[in-house]
C-alpha cells in the first residue's frame, strides 16, 4: 500500500502539464535521436546536459529519461528499415527485422516491435516499482566493501563480457578509470594529472568525453570511411499485424520480457547478451513453417522476443542505477552525471531524501510509454522521413549540437579542443575495435569507487582483508572471479 | 544452448567476396599497443608527483593512478605481442571502406578546430556556422558528390548552417539561460 500512495504521489506529480510537456518532448527527441543515424541517447542526454544549470530536477530527470528509453523505440524503427543498424541494442532485431522487411512484412515488424516495447516496457516498471523500494532498502545496509565490489561487477561485466576481446575491454576500462583520475582527488584535495592547468582541476567532464567519443568520431569516422558506403531503404509498408501475427507476438513478448528484465536488475551492463538469449530462446522454440523463417523471410518471434528483451532490461537497469548510483550503460552513466549535476547522488537514500524525484521519475515512465507507443505506431511514418536527411547536412549539423554541449557546461574553449582530441580517441578506437562503454562507466564510476575502496580500507584499519572477511562482499567477489573465469573455461570445452 | 551470438566467437568475420579487409594491419596494431604503453609511461611519471598520504586508510591518492599505470602497461604489452603474432584476436571488420579519406577529415577537422578557435571571438552563430560549412564541404567530398565545390552549394551550406546555429542559439541563451558567446552582447547574434 505504501508503495501504491507513493506511486499516486508520483503520478501527481508527474502529471502536471509542464512536466506532462517535458515527457512529450524527450519521448520524441528519443525517438529521434533513436531513429537518427550516428547519434544516440548517450550522447543527446550529453549534449543536453547543461540544462540542469536551469531546469528544475524533476522536469529535466522526466525529461532525460524519455530520452532514454524514446531511443530505444526510434533505434528498433532504423534497424528494420534500414540495413545497416544503429546500436548495439538493436542489433538483433535488424537480424529478423530486416528479413521481414525485404520481404515486404516491414510494416508488421515495426508494429509487433513497438508493441512488444511497450508491454515489457510496462511490465518492468511495475518490477521497478515494485522492487526498487525493496533493494534500496537492502542496499542500506551495504558497507563500502559491498559497494566496492559491485562496482568491481560492474567494471567486469562491462568490459570483459561486452566486446569481443577481453584486453581490449580492459585497456578501455583503465583509460576511463584514468580518465576519471583527472582533477582533484575527492577525499585528500590533491591534484592529480592536471599538469598546472586551472581547467583540469575540476576533472574532465562527462559531457566531454560521451559526445567527444560518438558524436565527433562518429562525424570523422564518417568523413574517414564511410563516404561512399550507400545505405538502402526497405519499403515500409502499412503498420499493421494480422491475427497470426498477434498470436505468435504474445509469447515472444512475453518471454523476451522475463529474459530481460532480471538482466536489467544486476548491475551487470548490456542489453547484448538478454537479447541475444531471447532470440536464440525463439528460434529453439519455433516449429515448423515458423522456424524456417528464420534467417529466410524473417520470423516475427525473432522480432517480438528480443525487442521486448531490449526494453524490459534498459527499463529494468533503472533499479541498479537509482538504488545503488550504479550505471551499467553509456546512457545510464550519463544520467548518474545529471544527478551529480544536481548534487544528488543515486543511493539506497534516494528513495527518503528525494522520494518525491523517484516517484514521479517512475510515474513518468508509465506515461512515457503510453506517449511513445502513439509516437511510434500511428505517427510512425512521420519519424521515417527523416531517414531522409543526407548525412552530409546531417553529421555537420551534428557538430553544431555537439558545440553546445560541451561549450554550454563550463563555457571554456579549452574544451572544445579536448573535444577534437577525444574524437579522434574514438575514431581510433572504433577503427581497432576497442568497446567505448567501459571508457565512459569507467570514468564516471572510478572516482564513486576509488572512494568506497578507500573508505573500505580505513574500516579495515589499513588491512585489504576487510573485503574477505564480510560474506556479501567476499561473494560479490567469487561472482567477479566466475565472470572472468567461467566464459573462458566453457569456451575451452567446447573445442575440446 | 545454441549461440547466434558473434560476440563470443574467436574466429574473425570477414569482409565480402572481392572487397579490402578493414581491419588495420599488424604495424598499426603494435603502433596502437605500444601507444597504450606511452600512455601508461606517462601515467606512472604523473602518479610519482601524487602526494602518498594515506591518513588513516593506508591506500592513498597516489593508489589507483598507479593500478592504472600497472593495468595499461599489462594490456599495452599483451596488444603489442597479439599484434606481432598474428593481430589483434577476434577483431570485427568495421563499417566504411578500408582506405582513409584524408582530405575529408583535415575539412571536418578544420571546422572543428576552427571552431574551437574562434568561437569566443565570432561568437556562437558565425562560429558554428563555419564550423557546419567546412565539415559539410568534407563529407560531401568523401561522398563524391559532384557538385561539391559549385559555389551555389558554398551558398546553400552557409544559409543551412545559419538556420540550424541560429535557432539553437536563441533557443539556449533566451529559454535555457545557458552562457554561449556571442559577437555581440545584445544575446541575438
Amino acid at each position: 500500500m505504501e508503495i501504491l500512495d507513493a506511486l499516486m504521489a508520483g503520478f501527481a506529480t508527474a502529471i502536471t502539464p509542464g512536466n506532462l510537456l517535458w515527457a512529450l518532448v524527450g519521448c520524441a527527441l528519443g525517438t529521434a535521436v533513436g531513429v537518427l543515424p550516428g547519434i544516440g541517447p548517450a550522447v543527446a542526454v550529453a549534449m543536453l546536459l547543461p540544462i540542469t544549470a536551469k531546469v528544475e530536477v524533476t522536469a529535466s530527470m522526466i525529461f532525460f529519461a524519455g530520452i532514454y528509453y524514446g531511443a530505444m523505440y526510434g533505434g528498433s524503427t532504423t534497424s528494420i528499415l534500414l540495413n545497416t543498424p544503429g546500436e548495439t541494442a538493436s542489433m538483433v532485431t535488424a537480424m529478423e527485422g530486416n528479413k521481414m522487411a525485404k520481404s515486404g512484412r516491414a510494416g508488421a515488424a515495426l508494429a509487433t516491435s513497438a508493441i512488444g516495447s511497450f508491454i515489457a516496457g510496462t511490465i518492468a516498471t511495475v518490477v521497478v516499482t515494485l522492487f526498487a523500494p525493496t533493494v534500496a532498502e537492502f542496499a542500506v545496509k551495504l558497507g563500502p566493501p559491498e559497494y566496492f565490489m559491485l562496482m568491481v561487477l560492474a567494471f567486469t561485466t562491462v568490459s570483459a563480457v561486452l566486446g569481443q576481446s577481453r584486453v581490449r575491454g580492459m585497456t578501455a576500462l583503465f583509460v576511463g578509470l584514468a580518465a576519471g583520475c583527472i582533477g582533484m582527488d575527492q577525499i585528500s584535495g590533491a591534484a592529480r594529472y592536471t599538469g598546472g592547468k586551472m581547467e583540469l582541476l575540476d576533472g574532465i567532464d562527462i559531457v566531454l568525453v560521451a559526445v567527444g567519443l560518438f558524436a565527433v568520431a562518429e562525424v570523422l569516422y564518417a568523413a574517414l570511411y564511410e563516404g561512399r558506403t550507400k545505405d538502402t531503404q526497405n519499403h515500409m509498408g502499412r503498420v499493421h499485424m494480422t491475427r497470426l501475427d498477434w498470436k505468435r507476438s504474445i509469447p515472444a513478448w512475453l518471454r523476451g520480457t522475463v529474459i530481460g528484465t532480471p538482466f536489467g536488475c544486476i548491475p551487470a551492463g548490456g542489453t547484448e547478451i538478454p537479447t541475444f538469449l531471447s532470440y536464440a530462446a525463439e528460434k529453439k522454440l519455433a516449429k515448423g513453417a515458423n522456424k524456417e523463417e528464420f534467417g529466410r523471410q524473417g520470423a516475427i518471434e525473432g522480432v517480438a522476443g528480443p525487442e521486448a528483451a531490449n526494453n524490459a532490461t534498459v527499463t529494468a537497469a533503472l533499479i541498479p542505477l537509482l538504488t545503488l548510483g550504479i550505471p551499467t550503460s553509456n546512457t545510464t552513466a550519463v544520467l548518474l552525471g545529471a544527478f551529480q549535476n544536481y548534487g544528488i547522488n543515486p543511493g539506497p537514500q534516494l528513495f527518503t531524501t528525494s522520494a518525491t524525484l523517484v516517484w514521479a521519475l517512475i510515474a513518468s515512465l508509465y506515461i512515457g510509454n503510453l506517449m511513445l507507443l502513439v509516437l511510434n505506431l500511428p505517427m510512425v511514418g512521420l519519424w521515417v522521413k527523416l531517414l531522409k536527411i543526407p548525412k552530409p547536412q546531417l553529421y555537420a549539423g551534428i557538430l553544431i549540437f555537439a558545440t553546445v554541449g560541451a561549450y554550454g557546461m563550463r563555457q571554456s574553449a579549452f574544451d572544445l579542443f579536448l573535444l577534437y582530441g577525444i574524437g579522434l580517441l574514438g575514431v581510433l578506437m572504433r577503427r581497432f575495435d576497442f568497446p567505448t562503454a567501459p571508457v565512459v562507466v569507467g570514468m564516471i564510476l572510478g572516482p564513486l569507487a576509488e572512494a568506497q575502496m578507500r573508505n573500505a580500507v580505513s574500516i579495515g584499519e589499513g588491512s585489504w582483508l576487510i573485503f574477505l572477511q564480510r560474506p556479501m562482499s567476499l561473494t560479490l567477489i567469487i561472482i567477479v572471479l566466475a565472470v572472468l573465469i567461467v566464459p573462458r573455461l566453457l569456451q575451452r570445452r567446447a573445442r575440446a | 544452448m545454441t549461440d547466434p551470438s558473434p560476440m563470443n566467437s574467436s574466429e574473425p568475420s570477414f569482409p565480402p567476396d572481392g572487397a579490402e579487409s578493414t581491419i588495420p594491419g599488424a604495424r598499426l596494431q603494435t603502433v596502437v599497443g605500444a601507444g597504450v604503453l606511452l600512455v601508461a609511461a606517462g601515467l606512472a611519471v604523473g602518479a610519482i608527483s601524487i602526494p602518498g598520504d594515506a591518513g588513516y586508510g593506508g591506500v592513498g591518492p597516489n593508489f589507483l593512478p598507479w593500478v592504472c599505470a600497472l593495468v595499461l602497461a599489462l594490456c599495452g604489452g599483451f596488444l603489442v605481442y597479439e599484434a606481432r603474432t598474428g593481430g589483434y584476436r577476434a577483431m570485427a571488420e568495421s563499417s566504411g571502406g578500408a582506405r582513409a579519406d584524408w582530405s575529408a577529415a583535415v575539412w571536418v577537422s578544420a571546422g572543428l578546430l576552427l571552431n574551437a578557435a574562434l568561437i569566443t571571438t565570432l561568437g556562437f552563430i558565425l562560429s558554428c556556422t563555419l564550423c557546419y560549412v567546412l565539415a559539410v564541404q568534407g563529407l560531401r567530398r568523401a561522398a563524391g558528390q559532384a557538385g561539391a565545390r559549385a559555389p551555389r552549394t558554398w551558398a546553400v551550406d552557409v544559409f543551412t548552417g545559419l538556420c540550424i546555429s541560429a535557432p539553437v542559439f536563441w533557443i539556449f541563451t533566451q529559454f535555457l539561460a545557458i552562457n554561449l558567446p556571442g559577437l555581440t552582447g545584445t544575446g541575438w547574434l
